[in-house]
């Protein structure tokens, strides 16, 4: 319809904006272009002043220096199962209790649902020296499962999945209800099926953000087998080796995975995210 | 007698739907802002454990540097929010009529950088901005200005911060106004067309007023996620050049996982939670208000 309107008459402004943010879009770009040709220089030509915007020549041997003189793979999958981990355990705890808050009557429920929404705002970090002590505690410093558990105790989730189930037609349950099946069967078989789009935007945006996680990871894996690839290729930054170009191949595999899922998610990505807007 | 059973059923049923995330929450939410407001009245030296009252925050407040990770810290904020919104309106407002393809490559090449972390994005900068061979300082050697160490200078350490952070972030931003603008009720624009109303017009007198609701979710969540900003500094300067770019949460994690002093750090981390607590009462009443 607008699409009419900009044809008919061609506002200045709406040209001139569009034509900066293109451009600033394409600016917006250029490092993670450099980053990713700079990967596939040889360690002379990374250095080359002017430099050379293509690769002169394309070696891959930065990559396999990254896998060879560093623990990469080890890393890659230790960062494979603390988000895995991470995020199946957020979805089976926050599934369950946004179907309580959405569904189920019970004592204090809006007083607890607005203490777990309360916990949204206040970043993890602030609260890092206790949070490390108690892990210490419970002898997971050092350990992928001290990476895991705190970051199960998230809202996010919970406050995500009650919208969907709040817009599921309550007369699914009753009828499930009337057919004799108890309150786990409902919720297993009939209601989880069918939040299943804010399941799959759970999953996603918890695993990327989990991945990308860097601070709470940097101080409970100390031995350098421990570490994720997050935190494990950003100690190449202040690594001796004075070759940039097996740097950026490190931050450029640790980049890959999340661009793989944007280019396969981009869906559920922004609608996901947007959710949290639509809602307040 | 049967109804009451029912109920008493039915609410505990409840309870046990919530119990594991309210048990995580108990143990890693609750416990530590408790243990937290604990510890940063106590000197802590790996096992023992001495009250000191309330030593730590003036500890605190008698360190320069904790003043300069105040100050760093509220530039940040103020600049990087007023950059992200501002931007993101003014991408958002042009791009959201347009067609679908073009609206997917505008979100998607701002929100790449976002999905790549910011530690990548990080190391790229920290490369461009390298003086010995990055391309920005090769730029600023061949156009003759005068500070080709951008990072290890004062004056430009804390710009260049913000644009990093601004550059990579606000993406999130653009994501979410686009969805927001696109909801709105196309009725509205074709009455302003009617009345021969620019796109400016449109823009300030439709579009921001209805988006106001993003906009405040928008600045809070980017507040607070400015406040704890921490792997840019680690990654780029260190808290340098001579603390000039050191932030409170870089203070903090200095003051616990290099100097030992979990007190201190406590108490960094307490004040950090209450302004946090603080800042968060216009979204959280916003969120609560249509409940």
């Amino acid at each position: 319809m607008l699409q009419v309107k900009t044809k008919k008459k061609r506002d200045m402004y709406d040209i001139f904006s569009n034509s900066i943010i293109v451009l600033f879009a394409l600016l917006n770009l250029f490092p993670l272009y450099w980053l990713f040709t700079s990967s596939l220089k040889n360690s002379s030509d990374v250095l080359k002043m002017p430099p050379d915007w293509w690769p002169s020549t394309f070696t891959f041997s930065n990559y396999s220096e990254v896998f060879s003189s560093q623990p990469a793979l080890r890393w890659t999958m230790n960062s494979l199962f603390v988000a895995g981990l991470t995020t199946i355990l957020v979805v089976a705890a926050s599934s369950m209790a946004a179907y309580a808050f959405s569904k189920l009557q019970f004592k204090g429920k809006q007083v607890i649902f607005i203490f777990f929404v309360s916990s949204l705002m206040v970043p993890k970090e602030v609260m890092i020296v206790p949070l490390f002590r108690i892990t210490q505690e419970l002898g997971m410093v050092n350990s992928l499962y001290g990476m895991i558990w705190p970051n199960v105790a998230t809202a996010f989730g919970v406050f995500l999945l009650k919208g969907f189930f709040d817009s599921a037609p309550d007369a699914l349950r009753e009828a499930a209800k009337i057919d004799g099946a108890g309150e786990v069967r409902t919720f297993l078989q009939i209601l989880l099926p069918i939040i299943k789009p804010g399941i799959g935007a759970l999953f996603i945006l918890n695993f990327v953000q989990v991945w990308n996680d860097y601070l709470w990871q940097l101080v409970i894996g100390q031995d350098k087998e421990m570490k994720t690839l997050m935190v494990g290729v950003a100690t190449l930054m202040q690594d001796l080796n004075p070759n940039f170009a097996y740097k950026m191949a490190g931050a450029t595999v640790a980049a890959i995975p999340m661009l793989i899922i944007f280019v396969m998610f981009q869906k559920y990505f922004t609608s996901g995210i947007a959710i949290g807007a639509v809602k307040e | 007698m049967k109804l009451r059973n029912y109920h008493l059923k039915e609410n505990v049923t409840g309870y046990l739907f919530i119990l594991p995330q309210f048990l995580l929450f108990l143990v890693f939410i609750v416990y530590p802002i408790l243990e937290g407001v604990r510890l940063s009245l106590y000197k802590v030296q790996y096992q023992k454990e001495t009250f000191v009252g309330l030593d730590n925050y003036i500890t605190l407040f008698n360190d320069p540097v904790f003043f300069k990770s105040i100050y760093n810290t509220v530039i940040f904020v103020v600049f990087i929010v007023i950059l992200t919104v501002g931007f993101a309106l003014f991408v958002a407002s042009a791009v959201f009529d347009k067609n679908a393809k073009y609206v997917s490559f505008i979100r998607g090449s701002y929100y790449i950088p976002v999905m790549v972390s910011m530690v990548v994005m990080s190391m790229v900068w920290g490369f461009l901005l390298n003086p010995a061979n990055g391309l920005i300082s090769y730029a600023a050697k061949e156009m003759d200005f005068s500070i080709v160490n951008l990072l290890g200078n004062k004056t430009t350490v804390l710009p260049v911060i913000i644009f990093v952070t601004f550059a990579t972030n606000v993406g999130q931003a653009i994501i979410l106004y686009i969805a927001s603008m696109i909801g709105v009720p196309k009725d509205l624009f074709e009455a302003a067309e009617v009345d021969g109303a620019s796109r400016l017009d449109v823009i300030f007198k439709i579009l921001i007023p209805l988006v106001k609701p993003t906009t405040i979710y928008i600045t809070v969540i980017n507040i607070i996620a400015v406040l704890k900003i921490f792997v840019v500094i680690q990654m780029l300067t260190g808290g340098g050049p001579n603390n000039s770019s050191v932030t409170m949460m870089y203070y903090l994690y200095n003051n616990a996982f290099k100097y030992n002093q979990l007190g201190v750090a406590s108490a960094v981390g307490v004040i950090m939670f209450f302004i946090t607590l603080l800042l968060s009462v216009p979204q959280l009443r916003a969120m609560f208000k249509d409940k």
